[in-house]
């Protein structure tokens, strides 16, 4: 892999000239109130690159919030035109956690049936990671990813305070920073080391990741699921902030004329309470406890077992978003681990 | 339902706001009259008709001359929509049966002049307190887009359905701040999506306007509020604006 440098002052200026001058989307995280949100910057100077987090994960642009699918005439069976907006992007500023979660995603949706809508997107992208600058209180991605952002990234920035280490881990990622001023990196190994760890997270998943899939097992009868389903709004926070939940619901939308309809995609999520509601009314997850041991178990033994990659890249935001401060994947280990 | 379904409009106590929310849908009003053929609505054009295939019905049931008029709209409707919270659950005219006094309601609104007999009403009943209600569309106001999906599904035979999630989720498909992060109370864990989050989206906390999910956790609400040091008094008269139903278990 090769390892450049560049100022911060010419990043972006090389950034600017691509939002001025690329066929190509440039996104990056922006302030939003008092939080940070990814966005299309119409200029660098609304570019933050020292952040906690962001409220939501880069997802929403490879699996919108709310997409179409295809168009219909419903009265004619053989009318629908699949539809698939996907431009060509670039996202700047992924932390290394964001990039694992789309390590995932990716297989998810490219497993068996292979999804044009999510992975086009993604062949459109390209991925500028970074190691995280600052601190988020609910962070606790060291203790559950190994090297899987790297499986995603095509280029990752390192903070060294004026500059930023370049490593040029795609193809793509090599064409993309064309024509900025990237030079030789002065920087030892030990040094970029220092720099990548800077940020240390406090909280650590309590049980080895590799030890989770067995332990949730033995541990489906625990009262953690009833007692913290008890405090669960079944609002679906936690599932709609995490970067790796995919899930989905699908209807037909028809314009008011009756000639025209679209099919669309749309965010789901098990923690809410008609998630599971049959056609016929019958709710397999009706209890919350059940909902909330189901996303556990999803995170923590389905997708590992399928993916074998731990389902959560310890971002943090399901704890941050949860109201009532159950959704915490350490809080409820931790609890499970004190309460055997 | 035929070709066109003859569809109406009334109102009883209520500001009419929701009838409003239609008339301000605009040019799609015009689609609307191309899908539908409207019969009876006050508020944009004059004329009656002897029966209905649905019947929109905006406010609540205060006085018995209303309830005459409502059983005999019953009687000449196929399908019958509660149109707002008013109608839905009596809404804001409903507020005055907190008071153990209706004269004293009457009192602190109209002083001296509360004794017109204009103003001679009973405890405020929803619409289906009164004559069965077929479907129920949420909110002060409503939402006209969702009066719209509305129609359409009861033209295409389509039974519509209101969402049974909480504002968070819109609020978090719209990358919102929480308003709890930023120090508010807010009613959205409990209340019935289908709004867009339009209040939280503009920096107002949510107060339940379209009533709660079908099985809110009151319980979780009031250990936050709690938490947050409000009173109960205060977590009641905020739950409480639109109906909704606030006894907590303690």
């Amino acid at each position: 892999m090769e390892v450049l440098k560049i100022s911060k002052d010419d990043f972006r200026s090389f950034v600017q000239k691509k939002i001025e001058n690329s066929d190509q989307r440039t996104i990056g995280v922006v302030k939003k109130g008092s939080h940070f949100a990814y966005a299309d910057l119409e200029s660098v100077e609304d570019m933050q690159m020292d952040y906690n987090v962001t409220m939501l994960p880069p997802k929403k642009y490879f699996q919108p919030p709310k997409e179409i699918l295809l168009k219909f005439k419903p009265k004619d069976a053989s009318s629908y035109v699949a539809v698939n907006q996907c431009d060509k992007i670039a996202l700047i500023g992924v932390h290394y956690y964001d990039l694992a979660s789309l390590f995932l995603m990716d297989k998810a949706f490219s497993d068996g049936e292979r999804d044009e809508h999510y992975m086009k997107k993604r062949e459109n992208s390209v991925m500028v990671g970074m190691y995280p600058t600052k601190y988020f209180k609910y962070r606790f991605a060291k203790s559950v990813l190994r090297d899987q952002a790297y499986k995603v990234a095509d280029i990752m920035l390192v903070d060294m305070g004026d500059d930023y280490v370049v490593e040029v881990v795609s193809e793509k990622g090599r064409e993309y920073i064309d024509g900025g001023n990237f030079v030789e990196n002065k920087y030892s190994l030990l040094e970029i080391d220092e720099a990548k760890n800077k940020i240390k997270d406090d909280q650590r998943i309590p049980v080895p990741i590799e030890l989770i899939p067995e332990y949730l097992v033995k541990n489906h009868g625990h009262k953690v699921w009833e007692d913290f389903g008890n405090k669960c709004f079944s609002c679906g926070s936690c599932v709609l902030v995490c970067p790796t939940c995919y899930c989905f619901d699908v209807s037909e939308e028809v314009e008011l004329s009756l000639q025209n309809g679209t099919r669309v995609r749309t965010w789901d999520g098990c923690m809410l309470e008609d998630f599971a509601v049959c056609g016929d009314g019958h709710n397999f997850r009706k209890e919350k406890g059940a909902r909330f041991r189901h996303r556990m178990f999803r995170k923590g033994k389905g997708l590992p077992e399928k993916f074998h990659s731990f389902g959560c890249v310890g971002c943090g935001r399901c704890a941050y978003s949860c109201a009532s401060d159950i959704a915490g994947p350490v809080k409820i280990l931790k609890y499970m681990e004190d309460n055997k | 339902m035929g070709a066109k379904p003859k569809v109406a409009f009334f109102d009883f106590a209520s500001c009419e706001g929701c009838q409003l929310q239609i008339a301000n849908l605009e040019e799609e009003v015009i689609g609307l009259a191309e899908l539908v053929d409207i019969v009876e609505f006050r508020e944009i054009l004059t004329g009656k008709a002897p029966e209905y295939d649905i019947a929109f019905i905006e406010g609540a049931i205060t006085r018995d001359v209303d309830e005459k008029k409502i059983k005999d709209i019953r009687s000449r409707s196929k399908v019958l929509v509660a149109l707002g919270q008013c109608a839905v659950s009596g809404g804001i005219p409903r507020l005055k049966n907190n008071n153990p006094s209706l004269d004293n309601v009457k009192k602190m609104v109209y002083g001296d002049k509360y004794n017109m007999p204009h103003l001679d009403t009973y405890p405020t009943k929803a619409v289906n307190e009164v004559v069965k209600v077929d479907l129920y569309l949420p909110g002060c106001p409503i939402n006209n887009k969702e009066f719209l999906r509305f129609v359409k599904e009861i033209s295409l035979g389509i039974m519509p359905k209101l969402p049974n999630y909480p504002v968070c989720v819109e609020c978090k498909l719209k990358e919102n701040e929480c308003l709890f992060d930023l120090g508010q109370i807010c009613l959205g864990p409990l209340a019935r999506a289908g709004c867009d989050a339009i209040c939280p989206s503009n920096g107002v906390p949510c107060e339940a306007c379209r009533g709660t999910v079908d099985n809110p956790n009151k319980n979780a609400m009031h250990e936050i509020l709690e938490k947050y040091n409000y009173t109960v008094e205060e977590i009641k008269r905020k739950i409480n604006i639109f109906g909704v139903d606030p006894e907590v278990k303690k």
